[in-house]
């Protein structure tokens, strides 16, 4: 018998045993009267070199697993039963020296907010080295040379000045890179990475996500990956578990989990994404019924069971067991041989976005309307401060922020304008000057034709009325202390929109429209969900019966399947009360679903504006194309041309001459010269059909030529 | 192919004070014959083998069954590796065949690779194996021909232009001297998306080159 295990391994390619192996773990928290099962009946195993993704919504106890692994559960927490083997060797119960030792040489960490696991008050330089030299008793000149190298590994431009600099002088891309070069300097087996990505740029992401995957090739390292994106999932891991109310409910190949979801959670998860796809009919979101159970009221039977479309009698009596299918997924759901999601049509109490209008894009019918907004040649520059002595006692010549330069554009009535663009690109000051919390600095505002170019103080209660906003935290926008249905009477009292005894009425009316119900009407900010949140933060917004909502972000910060429901009860919204809106949101796809125009900005100017169908296909401005193909698509399958942006946004306070992408620009060796011509002259605007609009000298002939980005 | 392209990176490594049968376990379970022992920043101390566990009958036979209890309770890793002045090692940057030959030439079964006094991974009979399966191309289709030529300038490029004039690919080639006949060598190459006619036809047709053995199943 022994001989034939050994010639087993040897004939076997995979090389001996998996880096990690979770068998069945349970973690617990000890709480007043009793304790609370956070996970249970999680397993998986990640080999060398290979990529695991764990998603899920949250609260679903991705991240309760990884801090398992390296016992960072707190006082509280601990492992209740199961074994969670790491290069053999098992780590549920080991010492509090032994687990650090391994955490230090072993196994490494990446988390969300990379400020976090920076010392702010270090160099970047003397953080790094700190590894090799306590860690490895290296030299301090050998450690500086390694860290280099590393930083270099990393794609780090300028990597000797990096490290003589403090964090919070790097951007936020950098500061990752920073954070990964570091777990990466003692060649770790594994590295989890706890949402990586998740506050980064598109294009930024983009980079950092290709970097995981060359790194975990190269240095054959186990890559344990938690995330909620699909699409981060489908571009980085080989593997992925989906993790539902602390339990591991499918599991298996990337590429067969997305081709052919199992589960119903999973299928539900997949209709939750919008996707970049060739029309905008197919991608139609159907949110997920319902919310996580809590941890300490979690049903008997399956725990998806409440939420599922599928639930029979069985579902609700009887936990069904993880088992292995025929295709080599793992699933845990009793009947998941007889679910076909092709069949799958939406229960009737979901909500649905209204069927689209005509075209229901804009183009076409939109010639007769009025536009309700025109914005002609807006800027908005912030003065800076300057640092001579001339300039402390105001004498200086004064320096601008050029945050928004030349902005032009309308929006019709009734329809959504779709604003994207990468962080510090001026979507957000576009957005609080129309809506007047900035004064604008040159250029015609005009909202139903009344001017609106001063700030808030000059203008009427009237034009105050009809412009409103959403924000993208319903948390910090909210009064603590006020209820909901305090929070949303506040503006038709103030307004006036509403006779006073009506208020309680037509605040309940709201409510329902927002699908909440009168119940909510007491309830305080605090006892709401995320998602709750956002919608009487919609339903605040719509109070006053605005003319012109603004949406700054508003479900970038929400699980995938509330923000369906948000984005649905948006168009629903939309639709009822004939809103026309301004949409901000570094997400494409999102943008793509909700928009019937989309704007891109790059450095506070207008790169390309047209009708989103005409956005997404060429030709494209190249910064268009370039975002295009950062945006992390949920298909595996799907073909996407890589095109990366190097270095970060330039500062606004001195933007590149003549075009102002001309720093970044992938296609300027298009034009003759090298595109010597970018960096001199601004760029003419060229005309498209539809009233598309692309910055650029390219001509459109050149762009037109150009395949497109996705091709499924 | 260096010995970074073949090694085993991230090796079971074991600390100092595991106990011996824990170690024993882990070689076991994990089914490796080689468990290096690090100290902190995996730098190398030591290397556990299995004739390192065998206990000597002689050793315990004295003793009672308490004895041997106590004894093996006190065992650590530390007390019976091979202590790291004693064990052969190599860098990742070194070449295959000297991996091979430091492996024959001690008659051992494993060298951990080494950077900087760090364990950065580590090279066994069996990664070895391996490596000589991919270099004959087991992995791909293809016909595997054996060519017995003399051992003179040119005789191989002869063959390659046979190859290199029909556009075929190579998956593996490997070459030896051919023990039974002075001053020829064996030139194994195996060519994919061809049929055995026509390498017989090819290569059959090279003036003072013969082939010994032809197959398409390896």
């Amino acid at each position: 018998m022994e001989a034939l295990l050994d010639q087993t391994t040897m004939t076997s390619s995979a090389g001996p045993g998996p880096v990690l192996k979770v068998e069945n773990v349970a973690v617990a928290y000890k709480v007043r009267g009793g304790e609370i099962l956070a996970v249970q009946n999680v397993s998986f195993e990640i080999n060398r070199g290979e990529s695991h993704g764990i998603v899920g919504e949250s609260g679903c106890g991705k991240s309760t697993v990884a801090w398992a692994i390296v016992n960072f559960l707190g006082a509280n927490g601990y492992v209740k039963h199961g074994s969670i083997k790491f290069l053999g060797q098992e780590l549920v119960g080991k010492s509090g020296e032994e687990l650090r030792r391994l955490r230090g040489d072993q196994i490494a960490m990446v988390y969300q907010d990379p400020m976090q696991a920076l010392n702010p008050s270090m160099r970047l330089g003397d953080q790094m080295k700190e590894v090799l030299t306590v860690h490895r008793g290296m030299s301090d000149a050998d450690a500086t040379k390694r860290c280099i190298e590393m930083l270099e590994r990393v794609h780090m431009p300028d990597a000797a000045n990096v490290m003589k600099r403090y964090p919070h002088q790097i951007s936020g891309g950098q500061q990752q890179r920073v954070v990964i070069a570091m777990a990466l300097l003692n060649n770790p087996a594994m590295l989890i990475m706890d949402e990586p990505t998740t506050a980064l740029d598109v294009t930024v992401e983009a980079a950092v996500l290709d970097l995981i995957g060359e790194l975990r090739r190269e240095f054959d390292t186990a890559i344990m990956y938690i995330t909620h994106n699909l699409g981060v999932v489908a571009r980085v891991c080989t593997q992925v578990g989906v993790m539902y109310a602390g339990e591991m409910v499918e599991r298996g190949q990337v590429a067969q989990i997305f081709k052919a979801p199992q589960h119903p959670y999973t299928q539900g998860l997949m209709r939750c994404v919008p996707k970049l796809g060739a029309d905008k009919a197919s991608s139609l979101l159907y949110p997920i019924i319902g919310r996580v159970p809590p941890p300490d009221s979690r049903p008997l039977g399956c725990v998806f069971g409440p939420r599922c479309d599928y639930a029979q009698d069985r579902c609700g009596e009887e936990h069904p067991r993880l088992r292995m299918l025929p295709s080599g997924v793992q699933v845990r759901c009793h009947f998941a041989e007889e679910i076909d999601p092709a069949q799958w049509t939406p229960p009737p109490e979901l909500e649905l976005p209204p069927e689209p209008v005509g075209t229901g894009n804009g183009n076409g019918n939109g010639a007769g309307e009025e536009p309700i907004l025109v914005v002609e040649g807006l800027k908005k520059y912030y003065t800076a401060a300057s640092n001579s002595l001339k300039g402390m006692f105001g004498m200086g010549e004064k320096r601008y922020v050029k945050v928004v330069e030349d902005v032009s554009f309308t929006v019709k009535k009734g329809k959504t304008l779709g604003v994207v663009g990468e962080s510090g690109c001026g979507k957000s000051t576009l957005i609080k000057t129309i809506i007047g919390l900035e004064e604008s600095t040159g250029g015609e505002m005009r909202f139903l034709g009344f001017d609106i170019t001063g700030d808030l103080s000059s203008r009427n209660k009237r034009l105050i009325q009809e412009l409103q906003m959403v924000f993208q935290n319903p948390d910090s926008t909210m009064n603590p202390a006020y209820s909901v249905g305090q929070q949303i009477a506040r503006p038709m009292i103030r307004f006036g929109t509403v006779p006073k005894r009506q208020v309680r009425d037509e605040v309940i009316r709201l409510l329902q429209a927002m699908r909440l119900g009168e119940a909510y009407y007491d309830r305080l900010p605090r006892q709401l969900s995320g998602g709750e949140k956002q919608r009487v933060g919609i339903a605040r917004a719509l109070a006053s019966r605005p003319d012109l909502v603004l949406c700054d972000e508003p479900v970038s910060a929400l699980d995938v399947s509330v923000q369906a429901a948000i984005l649905n009860l948006l168009l629903d919204v939309q639709h009822e009360f004939e809103t026309t809106m301004i949409f901000i949101a570094h997400d494409l796809s999102v943008v793509r679903f909700f928009s019937d125009d989309v704007a891109v900005m790059y450095l506070g100017q207008v790169m390309e504006i047209g009708p989103a169908d005409a956005i997404y296909a060429p030709p494209y401005h190249p910064y268009t194309e370039a975002l295009l193909s950062a945006v992390p698509i949920p298909d595996p399958a799907a073909k996407q041309k890589v095109i990366r942006l190097e270095g970060s946004v330039p500062s606004a306070m001195n933007p590149p001459s003549g075009c102002r992408f001309h720093t970044r620009c992938p296609r300027r060796h298009l034009l003759p010269d090298d595109g010597a011509i970018c960096a001199q002259e601004i760029p003419p605007w060229q005309e498209g059909e539809d009233g598309h609009r692309i910055f650029c000298h390219i001509p459109l002939e050149t762009l037109r030529t150009l395949d497109p980005v996705i091709t499924q | 192919m260096l010995v970074r392209d073949c090694m085993t990176r991230h090796p079971i490594l074991i600390s100092p004070k595991t106990p011996a049968a824990e170690a024993q376990r882990i070689m076991a379970e994990n089914r490796i014959r080689h468990l290096p022992v690090a100290g902190s920043g995996k730098r190398l101390l030591g290397l556990i083998t299995r004739q390192r566990l065998a206990m000597k009958p002689d050793d315990l036979a004295s003793l009672n069954v308490w004895e041997i209890t106590r004894r093996l309770s006190n065992l650590i890793a530390e007390k019976i590796m091979l202590p790291a002045a004693r064990v052969r090692t190599i860098e990742p940057e070194k070449t295959v065949e000297r991996a091979a030959s430091l492996m024959t030439d001690y008659r051992i079964g494993c060298l951990p690779v080494m950077e900087e006094n760090v364990v950065v991974g580590i090279i066994t009979e069996t990664d070895l194996l391996r490596a000589f399966q991919v270099m004959l191309g087991i992995q791909g289709e293809g016909v595997r021909v054996t060519v017995n030529m003399p051992d003179k300038r040119g005789e191989f490029a002869k063959l390659m232009r046979v190859i290199v004039d029909r556009n075929w690919g190579v998956v593996g080639v490997g070459t030896f001297p051919n023990a039974r006949r002075d001053g020829y060598y064996f030139a194994v190459v195996k060519i994919s998306n061809v049929t055995l006619d026509e390498v017989r036809d090819a290569i059959g047709g090279i003036e003072s080159q013969e082939i010994t053995d032809i197959r398409t199943i390896v």
